[in-house]
């Protein structure tokens, strides 16, 4: 198949798939209810015993508290994802708190939280 | 001895009939409220993933087709191009594929090319098209070689690779539930290749076959799809990111951080570039068979089922032939 032509089909698959899938409602973020939280933690950590759930008000973050510590589940897409609270960083942005894993595949999540729900998972986040 | 054989690049055809595919499963899906999901972020990953597979193909092929080139020349045997012996290649190509496979899941090294293939939470097809950038870097073009040395033209082992792509990309759907049961009995088919995406315990490193399932069947790594078991797809630590650098490279990173730690001894710095997922140096990770066996530590009713045959491998048999 000449280039040009492959190039044609593979940039404009790719532009009108992405445009479909986002004009029926595709690119909607994952809202999360504590439920759902406590399930998708399980999901990802099936050991883990859940002491309790701290939503952000948009629903988009959870921070899991677990009798081994903190931990993060956020929404990616349709989908989460989740990480224990152990090797990370994190720095105040003016919309919440930016939270940076040591982690290639998942370097960083920015949590949307007014500010008392700010100083509240600052709180929360610190190591026992 | 022919050198100068050529056959068409059966993925590059195949890309219109790919486009057309995924624009009817999204219809099927959209109309009948059922057979899987789609996400934009995670097809738009997919969908560059593919294309930048193809990229790295026409950008690293030479490497690979050197290599089985000079093979060619060494080889004082040539099987011609018959239909039979195309035929005969497609099938011993598909059991290199099989292990290849079975290396790309118990060898990090191989892992760490083929992880982003296991790396959306979605089933669909354009989950077919999200392919590695890094295959050349394995040296699995290796496992190739007893084909070529035995007298299969190069480019006819990569026509048959070809086509056994092609064929793998219809059966990443969820909008077909089971093909009649000589066709499952036989082939690699959408219900047994979404166990193999599967993060649940029991369906870790299973039903590795591209085109036949009877290698799973032949080698003991077969486990059928659970109706009481739905396949949550993914991986078992899932990433946090639809960029295509970083879901194409992350697990190549993790594996020259961990091989650089400091204090390490070669032996478990070697365990970690080329032991299987999972493994430390600690235990402070799980590979799937430590996995398997948690699971079952906490449901010990599920022992001797489907997919926890041993503690440390997946069942041989379906669980329905072990009560036999």
């Amino acid at each position: 198949m000449p280039l040009e032509v492959m190039l044609a089909l593979v940039i404009g698959g790719i532009a009108g798939i992405a445009l479909l899938l986002h004009l029926s409602g595709r690119s909607n973020q994952r809202v999360l209810t504590p439920e759902i939280a406590r399930e998708e933690w399980r999901r990802h950590f099936p050991d883990d015993m859940i002491v309790d759930v701290t939503l952000a008000h948009d629903g988009h973050a959870a921070l899991m508290r677990t009798e081994t510590g903190p931990g993060l589940l956020w929404a990616l897409g349709a989908d989460t994802v989740a990480r224990h609270l152990m090797d990370f960083d994190w720095l105040d942005h003016p919309k919440g708190l930016e939270i940076f894993f040591h982690d290639f595949g998942a370097p960083r999540v920015l949590v949307r939280l007014d500010e008392t729900e700010r100083r509240h998972w600052r709180h929360l986040m610190e190591p026992a | 001895m022919s050198d100068q054989i050529t056959y068409p690049d059966v993925v590059q055809w195949a890309i219109p009939f790919f486009i057309a595919a995924i624009l009817a499963e999204f219809a099927w899906i959209a109309i009948k409220g059922r057979g899987g999901r789609y996400e934009t972020r995670d097809a738009v990953t997919s969908l560059i993933m593919g294309a930048g597979n193809v990229a790295s193909g026409i950008l690293l092929g030479f490497v690979a087709w050197a290599f089985f080139m000079w093979l060619w020349a060494l080889t004082p045997l040539d099987l011609g191009t018959s239909v039979w012996v195309v035929a005969l290649c497609f099938v011993l190509d598909d059991l290199r594929y099989y292990w290849v496979h079975r290396f790309g899941h118990r060898i990090r090294w191989v892992w760490a090319s083929h992880v982003n293939h296991h790396s959306s939470q979605h089933y669909n097809l354009t989950t077919a098209l999200r392919q590695t950038w890094t295959y050349t870097f394995t040296f699995m073009m290796v496992v190739r070689a007893p084909l070529i040395l035995l007298g299969f033209h190069p480019a006819m082992v990569l026509f048959c690779g070809g086509l056994n792509l092609i064929y793998q990309f219809w059966i990443h759907t969820e909008a077909i539930g089971r093909m009649p049961r000589w066709f499952e009995a036989v082939m690699n088919t959408p219900s047994h290749h979404r166990v193999h995406h599967g993060r649940n315990a029991r369906y870790l490193d299973c039903n590795y076959a591209g085109v036949f399932i009877v290698w799973d069947k032949l080698f003991g790594t077969f486990v059928p799809e659970q109706e009481d078991e739905p396949v949550d797809y993914g991986l078992v630590h899932n990433i946090g990111t639809f960029n295509p650098l970083r879901v194409a490279f992350h697990e190549w990173v993790a594996i020259f951080r961990d091989v650089l730690r400091p204090g390490l001894t070669l032996r478990q710095r070697l365990g970690y570039a080329f032991g299987p997922p999972g493994y430390s140096h600690d235990g402070s990770r799980d590979t799937s068979g430590q996995i398997k066996a948690r699971h079952l530590a906490r449901h010990p009713e599920l022992r001797g089922t489907a997919g926890f045959g041993q503690p440390d491998r997946p069942s041989a048999r379906p669980a329905e032939e072990q009560t036999l």
